[in-house]
């Protein structure tokens, strides 16, 4: 996906101010919310606590990115050794390459998608409609986004931000009938819809196109998480499966996928377990009339490798289970889209500039009020505002920061070199603030930095500076 | 270069970790003693567990006494769903007397058209209310996947703990682990038009245990 990631305030703008978008994520946050609440609170009902669980979770991830090489090395030879081809590409282009070959190798003209996050970071959809191969992405939400021309805006629910009015508009266009009235009582129906739409693209398309939520060292597995039995379906009825993942994303035993299933459903949407949980192990057995003959896993690095050894290699843990964006207040003040590229919310604040590079990305570290609530649901215990701190810090050491802020922070440091004169303008700063806010406190209108009060209030300080109160402080209680 | 040395080699040269021997023979020893970790405490009446939490999870649960009880309890809940008497079926659960009981069964995986799929399980998990199926020339999956129901049967004595307890189960009675294995909790669900749920997605709209013993 053509990253639009340097536009993250100008998209902001858009969908701050857009009321359509702006109901539908307010429905949304309570229920995540919510959810995920509920289902770490049941941890407890079993007598598990949240936080062992986590540093479990988290170590396990820890042991396969600390030795990342040799694991990829023992789930290639144990995935060929089912009978699966695995293939390993280094960026989006070489994915569509690969994919593309497989496809023209097995005649395939239709392929139908289960959501693959790299398929997006790819352009995969694209691509494969460029050399003539159809894609058809059957997770509904994603369907519902690839009617709209859209990409998704949230990584487990990629249409959150479509209301049922919209959806209604995408079903009647495209399936061919007049639009209806339609309320929240009409969502089974539109739900059956596409049911019966996308049942005949499975039983019809030659190629399934899956990512995979881990790959089983242990066994040459992929597992698949799903709801929806689309994973299901698309990983056994064509004939060839094409499974494309990060190379971060093994985990060594079953056991270990055990102790993280008991995390990512929780987490997610709160499920002790989602409906439909598939360890997909090489192809069609002797005696099999059914499922894929042809299994092939491309392994992708597209920047996966730079975060090794470096301050960000813990973000490698990530399970994507979508819990840091349900907890965020930017997340859900500008919703999946303003974030530019294919992840959103703080891990796609995190992600975006390390895969796409630092300068192409300059808002995106910075889109955190450093509340923490990501890092404190996060269930890798992926340290979310340190990392996004370390990037600011990046940004600065490289000198990617506007020459204004630059310039500003240079006369700051001068200035705090005197600190007599710094006092000074210090007090006159704080009195004139002071006054500016009126009876009232509030500034509502602030010359110098427009952009501070064009959607709030300033609240303005009580005129007198951090010192002063101090001193005066201490000597009350001297 | 490939893109496969490229990629490991960049892998090892931003890990900096020397002795891959070492770390190798590490990684294989962590595989064949595998550790777990922290589990849930299921409780001593795993069954009684089992069909709570399916039942949660939307699936319906009757308990018979004998395995001779299944056929009956199959036809008299496709009765009152009214879903008809054709079924589709997992060829290991041909030697009970469906006939008897009035249900026609065919003994293949499922096409588009079929309504009613049946189905054993290798093992079933309490601490979810989970089926555990695995695919192979007598139990396709598509028997779980396509109909718009599907029923199971589930021996209480395969009722296992924990899904690690399942995954041990897999090691010492297959040895090897099928094309697909499924774990199944209820019918098929999807949230993604206004985060209402919604049964029947794209897999089964009802899902039926009956549960012996
Ligand atoms: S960073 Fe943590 S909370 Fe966010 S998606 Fe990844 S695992 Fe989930």
């Amino acid at each position: 996906m053509h990253s639009q990631a340097m536009f993250f305030r100008a998209r902001a703008d858009e969908r701050v101010d857009n009321p359509v978008l702006q109901r539908a994520l307010a429905k949304a946050k309570p229920l995540f919310v919510g959810k995920r609440a509920k289902g770490i609170e049941g941890l407890a009902d079993d007598g598990m606590e949240f936080e062992a669980l986590r540093q479990a979770a988290a170590a396990i991830r820890n042991r396969v990115v600390d030795d990342l090489d040799v694991w990829l090395e023992i789930f290639e030879e144990r995935a060929r050794a089912t009978g699966a081809e695995v293939l390993w590409a280094r960026d989006g282009k070489e994915i569509c390459q690969l994919v593309i070959d497989v496809a023209r190798r097995h005649g395939v003209t239709k392929a139908v998608k289960s959501k693959s996050m790299l398929s997006e970071e790819a352009s995969l959809n694209e691509a494969l409609a460029g050399a003539g191969i159809r894609p058809v992405e059957t997770d509904l939400g994603e369907y519902i986004v690839q009617l709209a021309g859209e990409a998704p805006s949230h990584i487990i629910a990629p249409a959150v931000h479509k209301t049922l009015a919209e959806v209604e508009a995408l079903f009647a266009c495209h399936h061919g009938r007049s639009p209806l009235p339609r309320t929240a009582a009409d969502i089974p129906a539109l739900a059956g819809e596409a049911r019966q739409v996308l049942r005949q693209h499975f039983l019809s398309a030659e190629m399934g196109i899956s990512g995979a939520n881990f790959l089983i060292a242990e066994t040459g597995s992929a597992a698949l998480v799903t709801n929806e039995g689309n994973g299901r379906m698309v990983t056994s009825l064509p004939k060839v499966h094409v499974v494309i993942t990060g190379i971060e994303k093994i985990v060594p035993t079953l056991e270990d996928f055990a102790t993280l299933m008991r995390l990512l459903p929780r987490s997610a949407t709160g499920q002790t377990i989602s409906n439909y949980v598939s360890l997909l192990t090489g192809t069609r057995r002797p005696g099999e009339a059914e499922g894929a003959e042809k299994t092939v896993y491309i392994l992708v690095d597209n920047g996966r490798a730079g975060l090794l050894g470096s301050p960000w290699q813990d973000m490698l843990r990530c399970i994507r289970c979508g819990a840091c964006m349900n907890h965020c207040p930017v997340y859900f003040s500008v919703g999946g889209h303003a974030y530019g590229w294919v992840y959103p919310g703080p891990m796609g604040s995190v992600l975006t500039p390390l895969y796409t590079g630092l300068e192409n990305a300059l808002d995106l570290p910075h889109a955190s009020t450093g509340c923490n609530q990501c890092g404190a649901v996060c269930p890798v215990g992926i340290p979310l505002s340190r990392l996004l701190h370390d990037l600011r810090e990046a940004q600065v050491a490289r000198g990617l920061r506007p020459r204004r802020e630059r310039l500003g922070m240079w006369a700051w440091g001068r200035l705090a070199r005197w600190p007599g004169l710094y006092r000074w303008c210090a007090r006159r700063a704080a009195r004139y603030l002071a006054w500016l806010g009126g009876a009232e406190g509030r500034i509502r209108v602030f010359g110098l930095a427009p952009g501070w009060t064009a959607g709030r209030d300033l609240p303005a300080p009580s005129g007198r500076t951090f010192h002063e109160l101090h001193s005066s402080r201490q000597t009350k209680i001297g | 270069m490939s893109s496969r040395e490229i990629i490991l080699a960049r892998v090892r040269a931003k890990l900096g970790r020397s002795d891959a021997a070492g770390r190798r023979t590490r990684a294989e020893a962590a595989l064949a003693a595998p550790l777990r970790g922290p589990q849930p405490v299921v409780g001593d009446d795993p069954a009684g567990r089992f069909c709570a939490k399916a039942s949660a999870l939307a699936s319906t649960v009757e308990r018979v006494p004998a395995a001779a009880d299944v056929p009956a309890a199959v036809t008299r809940y496709l009765d009152a769903a009214g879903l008809g008497r054709c079924a589709v079926g997992a060829a290991d659960l041909a030697t009970f007397d469906w006939a008897a009981a009035g249900l026609a069964v065919a003994w293949r995986g499922a096409v588009d058209a079929d309504t009613v799929g049946l189905t054993g399980s290798f093992c079933a998990i309490a601490e979810t209310g989970t089926l555990v199926l695995l695919s192979g020339p007598r139990t396709p999956a598509s028997l779980s996947l396509l109909p718009e129901t599907h029923v199971a049967v589930v021996f209480a004595d395969r009722i296992v703990a924990t899904l690690e307890d399942a995954f041990a189960l897999l090691r010492r009675e297959e040895g090897e682990i099928p094309r697909s294995l499924n774990l199944i909790s209820g019918p098929s669900r999807t949230g993604d038009i206004e985060q209402t749920i919604v049964l029947g997605a794209h897999g089964p709209r009802r899902v039926h245990l009956v549960v012996v013993g």
